[in-house]
């Protein structure tokens, strides 16, 4: 028998799960086709293994052999141990997910503007048999882990905005894993349709609560109306016993803007891809990304710009920082097309290596296909200025301090470009105390 | 304050200190001069940790302890402080953070509470106007994008909130207009006192001229090949570095 006609005992598990939960999974009987496509899609392919280009580095393996399981309903949570991870004074609307399913007690959507309709994604696919699982205008989701999270999510965040609609604050998207109960699956599926000259800003927060091993698979699309505005924040605090798979698809129309900054301090490991297609004319979208894995986390970051028409801008700056066993992956494709003469594009990938043991691989990829454009790109893995360490080792800081205090400054500078200075704060604080002796010096950011 | 003594030392195992012998009592501020090469930036780090030397030979006391034996920040919180040749920037986190980290440290040492908020900001308008910066500098990150000039007031200045028993100043008097190097050498002349000494590493008379020193030495070759009172600027400036090889052989027959 060849291994091709072998059943996946993974797979199987998959397919069984699948039966079981079918009947309560959100949508019409359209979608629930969609859903059983995707559900062949995943188990044809199966997960990915490190002799997939595109997942060298990252080995899905602990995640493979483990059988993880769709929570029928949420874990009652210490609400005490949710606000240990609330950003201070950080105003905003808020949506909460536990075990992938929408909580209507920590949720706060009271006071919307006009225009703006926030709510449970499995809510609005009850609602209306015409809205798929997938969303149709983004052609092709790559990857067979982005098609198991359309054949299992729950439940997610559905944002729509009106034309011309401004959300007044941002929007706190919270996603718990609650890690009560042995091998869960958290599968969530955000959906963002942003209308002509609309803005809003949406901050996901993945979280993880408890000592059991989970898996969080998050995907998000955004459609972005021509001129909308849309900033996301990325902010992954999963548990040291989290596995966090997540996947970003943005479809922009003319002079649309995505800001996209992504955090990532949890989790054992994480892969995250990043794309967003710029299908029209003077389609702007930026990229930053700061990673941090310490003791045995691993970290891989994908992103995909692709550039279809004249015109269009792509920034993408990404900071790096390995410490003690930490691995960090960067793989940034920039893909300009034919058409898309006048791109003006720039990537760069800064990686800050604090122990021998830590280990970031940094990779620009850059396909040009158009012959007047402006592509700039570079990386650097380097460590900590000794002569900077030693500067304020003779002021009478610790060695350990130091090396803190040199490591918030270097990350500090994309950190700040975000602009909302609760949630850097909050991020930087939480990179602190994650890094040894930094502990003492949370009170810089 | 400090005692050194048959001090050798090198650097990927290329000696930079051969021997160098050094008394500064308390309340003492001593000059050392020589050309380019000669060791005093060495025995400047030396002196304030900085690891990349090998001390291979004899010892340094300071206030009756041994020196060589602490960290650099222990030395710190000792009341070490060195002014560097060439301060570095460190964005995003601000003068007054780094003193104010400096300063509790210093005080963690000696098993006192935290400096006061106020009493911390207090001190630092009082002592930033000493040096010609603003508040709104000391705000800014660590030196992120000071000019060469005020990077050097900025060392003054911390030196001046940290109140060192022993400053060490390696070149801080190096590429100074006359408006900065007044500030430099009014910020040592404030911190002169009965218990604090500072040693001065130059290449310049000038510096020497506003901030009388009680002695100057000649590092050579790293040895000190000549010392003496102030009046022995002028002698170097009239005559150069050139004649010392000879001292030298003279000081060893």
């Amino acid at each position: 028998m060849s291994a091709a006609e072998q059943i996946d005992p993974s797979i199987d598990h998959y397919l069984a799960e699948f039966s079981r939960v079918e009947r309560d999974l959100p949508g019409s009987d359209d979608s629930k086709r969609t859903r059983s496509t995707e559900l062949k899609r995943f188990a044809d392919a199966g997960f990915p293994t490190t002799r997939d280009e595109q997942w060298k580095y990252t080995s899905l393996q602990a995640v493979e052999k483990r059988r993880f399981e769709i929570s029928d309903e949420p874990a009652a949570i210490d609400k005490s141990a949710l606000d240990a991870f609330m950003p201070a004074d950080f105003e905003a609307h808020r949506l909460v997910l536990v075990d992938g399913h929408f909580s209507q007690a920590l949720s706060d959507l009271s006071g919307l503007p006009d225009g703006v309709t926030v709510r449970s994604f499995a809510a609005h696919l009850r609602e209306n048999d015409g809205v798929d699982v997938r969303a149709r205008e983004i052609d092709d989701e790559p990857g067979s882990i982005a098609a198991m999270n359309a054949a299992f999510f729950t439940d997610g965040a559905y944002v729509e905005t009106a034309s011309g609609a401004v959300l007044d604050k941002p929007l706190h998207v919270i996603c718990v894993s609650s890690g009560a109960h042995d091998d869960r699956m958290t599968q969530v599926r955000h959906r963002y349709v942003f209308g002509d000259n609309s803005q809003a800003t949406i901050v996901e927060h993945a979280i993880g609560l408890g000592d059991k091993a989970y898996f969080a698979n998050v995907v998000t699309e955004a459609l972005m109306g021509r001129n909308a505005q849309m900033t996301r924040v990325r902010l992954q605090q999963e548990s040291e016993r989290g596995y966090h798979v997540s996947a970003f698809f943005g479809q922009q129309r003319r002079d649309s803007r995505i800001y996209n900054h992504a955090f990532d301090l949890g989790g054992r490991l994480a892969r995250i891809d990043t794309n967003s297609r710029l299908v029209d004319q003077n389609a702007e979208v930026h990229l930053n990304g700061v990673f941090v894995p310490t003791g045995r986390q691993h970290m891989d970051n994908h992103t995909t710009i692709d550039h279809d028409t004249e015109h269009s801008v792509s920034r993408e700056h990404y900071k790096g920082v390995a410490a003690g066993h930490g691995r960090g992956v960067f793989n940034g494709r920039i893909l300009i097309r034919k058409d898309a003469q006048k791109t003006d594009s720039d990537l760069s990938c800064d990686a800050l290596l604090l122990s021998d043991k830590a280990e970031v691989d940094a990779k620009p990829e850059l396909e040009i296909y158009a012959d007047d454009v402006t592509a700039g790109h570079g990386s650097t893995v380097g460590q900590l200025d000794e002569d900077a360490v030693f500067y304020l080792k003779s002021r009478g800081v610790s060695e350990e301090g130091a090396r803190a205090i040199l490591t918030y400054s270097f990350a500090n500078a994309l950190v700040e470009q975000l602009g909302i200075a609760s949630i850097e704060r909050y991020v930087e604080a939480a990179m602190l105390k994650k890094l040894p002796g930094g502990e003492a010096f949370a009170d810089l950011a | 304050m400090i005692s050194i003594k048959n001090l050798h030392a090198e650097v990927e195992g290329k000696p930079i200190l051969r021997g160098v012998d050094l008394e500064i009592p308390d309340g003492e501020v001593h000059a050392i001069m020589g050309p380019n090469g000669s060791g005093k930036s060495t025995l400047a780090s030396i002196l304030a940790g900085r690891e990349e030397y090998e001390v291979t030979q004899g010892s340094v006391t300071y206030k009756g302890q041994e020196l060589l034996e602490m960290d650099a920040e222990e030395r710190a919180c000792e009341g070490v402080f060195l002014g560097f040749q060439y301060p570095v920037e460190i964005p995003g986190v601000s003068n007054l953070y780094l003193l104010r980290a400096a300063l509790n440290a210093r005080r963690k040492y000696r098993g006192e509470p935290e400096i006061d908020a106020v009493e911390f900001m207090q001190m630092a308008q009082e002592k930033i106007g000493h040096v010609g910066m603003s508040m709104e500098m000391a705000k800014r990150g660590v030196n992120e994008d000071f000019s060469g000039g005020e990077k050097k007031r900025n060392e003054i200045f911390q030196m001046l909130m940290l109140e060192p028993s022993l400053a060490v100043l390696d070149e801080t008097d190096s590429g100074l207009d006359i408006d900065a190097l007044k500030v430099v050498s009014d910020g040592i002349n404030r911190l002169r006192s009965p218990e604090r000494s500072v040693v001065l590493v130059t290449h310049y008379k000038r510096l020497l001229e506003h901030c009388v020193p009680d002695r100057i030495h000649v590092l050579y070759q790293g040895q000190i090949v000549r010392s003496g009172g102030p009046e022995l600027a002028d002698t170097l400036e009239a005559e150069g570095y050139a004649n010392l090889e000879t001292d030298e052989a003279a000081a060893t027959s």
